[in-house]
């Protein structure tokens, strides 16, 4: 989870484009690979995201984001494949009434290409991107009010703290002889459901803690331009803006 | 600077009161330690002072409480805020960032502190906290004493001429503990600010503040000098607070007719009366 949407500390390019231009680089990449329905197209929209990624957050990186958003689509694939009943029966397996045909490859395939070239840019902005930066351009620059700019940047703040807390629980009752390693699924289901309320008891309390924090600190005095940070509009951001627009024209005339 | 005078709170729901009766006065410049077993009702004191009792906690709330000649009632939290900086006890769950920079930024921003002064106290604080080196990094990377500093650095930042903190080492090692009460002795005598933190450690309290105020069941029982409080060490015990072993030496002394000095608050005192004690016993 912290590795698809933390963010990479660093100084490349990307890094230092407006948070602005940034996102609409990133959902323009997105529809791009939705505007096609070339498998070879996507490829290439792909390959360009890696590309990105790897000049702002290194190659390594990169390759281990794409790996893991593979991995994931390959199960969705293999769900899909069994869904499309046109076309030419490739494989039949033995019951008989499920079957995998060409045009379920084609088609399964192009879904699961699209949900990689569609993830990738989102998780290379955020990488390349502060929440806070977002935050911050979003109460100035589209005049969305603070206070649900903050509801989202502590909620994406929040998580790691609560995946924190659950394995401390988990690790306090595994002390108590609790077994969590089981094999059996549903066992450990059943194990985990109890653990919900001492979980949420805590989480309120903190989110308590946190609130009177922010407004002992004057959030409620905060107003739009109270925000120190300016994030100025240059040349890289329009250079940028128009490849990211080439691309996308490219994708729907190719 | 801080005038409590009969102050009784009962939180809306509770059955008891939290605080019950409580006076006390701190002085401009003061270092108050406040300890007392758990329940005791050392944090709603702290939110007594702050504002949040009675604006965000409600409850039942009787007698007065002025801060920098505010009346905490009629002042708004926001009011106050300005005057007392405060520093709470869940360390993850205060921030509101996550780099330590914004976290700075955030109180700064909202009080609408002027832009070109921003730059300057943020380094001044930061480096006050001892911390300058943490500025961009992230706060999920730091350890617990460094965040704890980070949130002291953002208090600091606003410029209070008090700051209030519910047990900051509560989750940190000895080492880390000390490197806080450090910080904080050096805003006190350096800065002149205003300190009343609420501890369990004893032996830091002891080193680090000048008063001390002993609470149990929602009563203050004991206010005064560290080691005027420290004498009675019977009542100590009875709240729950397990006074310092240079003490419990002092008072066994004491009871034998050995030793009839002051109590000493950390080992350097306590070698000086060992010290009067055996040559007292040589002659």
């Amino acid at each position: 989870m912290k590795g698809f949407f933390g963010y990479n500390p660093g100084n490349s390019i990307l890094h230092r484009l407006n948070p602005l231009t940034k996102i609409v680089i990133s959902i323009g990449l997105c529809l791009s690979c939705f505007l096609t329905r070339s498998h070879i197209v996507i490829l290439a929209v792909i390959a360009f995201n890696l590309l990105l990624s790897a000049s702002a957050v290194g190659l390594k990186r990169s390759l281990k984001m794409l790996l893991s958003l593979v991995k994931f689509s390959a199960v969705l694939f293999v769900v899909q494949v069994f869904f499309v009943k046109q076309g030419n029966v490739l494989l039949r397996l033995p019951p008989g009434v499920i079957y995998i045909t060409d045009k379920g490859v084609l088609f399964s395939l192009l879904f699961a290409l699209r949900l990689i070239a569609a993830a990738m840019p989102l998780s290379a902005m955020l990488s390349v991107t502060r929440i806070s930066d977002i935050s911050n351009v979003f109460v100035r620059s589209l005049r969305i009010p603070y206070k649900y700019a903050f509801v989202i940047t502590t909620a994406i703040r929040f998580i790691p703290l609560f995946s924190e807390e659950m394995t401390n629980i988990m690790e306090a009752q595994t002390a108590r002889g609790v077994q969590f390693d089981t094999k059996n699924f549903l066992k450990k289901i059943r194990l985990l459901l109890p653990l919900c309320v001492p979980l949420l008891i805590s989480s309120v309390r903190k989110i308590e803690g946190g609130a009177i924090s922010a407004e002992l600190r004057g959030f409620n005095l905060r107003k739009r331009t109270s925000g120190y940070k300016t994030y100025p509009f240059g040349w890289s951001d329009a250079a940028a803006l128009a490849v990211c627009g080439l691309i996308v024209a490219l994708t729907v005339f190719v | 600077m801080i005038r409590i005078k009969g102050l009784s709170f009962r939180y809306s729901g509770g059955v008891k009161n939290a605080l019950s009766d409580i006076s006390l006065d701190i002085g401009k410049g003061d270092f108050l330690g406040i300890i007392g077993a758990s329940g005791a009702g050392k944090s709603t004191l702290t939110y007594a002072i702050n504002g949040v009792v009675p604006h965000y906690i409600r409850g039942d709330f009787y007698g007065e409480v002025v801060v920098s000649g505010l009346d905490t009632v009629k002042a708004g939290p926001e009011t106050l805020a300005r005057h007392v900086g405060s520093v709470l006890q869940d360390i993850d769950g205060q921030m509101v960032s996550s780099v330590v920079e914004d976290e700075l930024l955030f109180g700064l921003e909202n009080f609408g502190v002027p832009h070109g002064e921003i730059e300057s106290r943020i380094e001044e604080s930061l480096a006050a906290a001892g911390i300058s080196e943490l500025r961009s990094r992230d706060i999920g990377t730091l350890s617990g004493g460094q965040k704890q500093k980070v949130a002291i650095a953002a208090i600091m930042a606003l410029r209070p001429e008090i700051i209030v903190l519910d047990e900051p080492t509560g989750e940190l090692d000895p080492q880390s503990s000390r490197r806080v009460f450090e910080t904080l002795r050096s805003l006190n005598e350096e800065n002149g600010v205003t300190i009343v933190v609420v501890e369990q450690k004893i032996m830091l309290l002891c080193e680090f503040a000048g008063r001390l105020a002993v609470m149990s069941g929602g009563k203050l029982i004991s206010e005064g000098r560290v080691k005027d409080v420290l004498m009675d060490a019977d009542k100590l015990e009875g709240a729950g607070v397990n006074i310092p072993r240079v003490a419990t030496l002092a008072r066994l002394l004491r009871k034998k007719g050995l030793y009839s000095g002051d109590t000493p608050a950390d080992l350097r005192q306590a070698e000086a009366m060992m010290r009067e004690v055996l040559s007292d016993a040589a002659v």
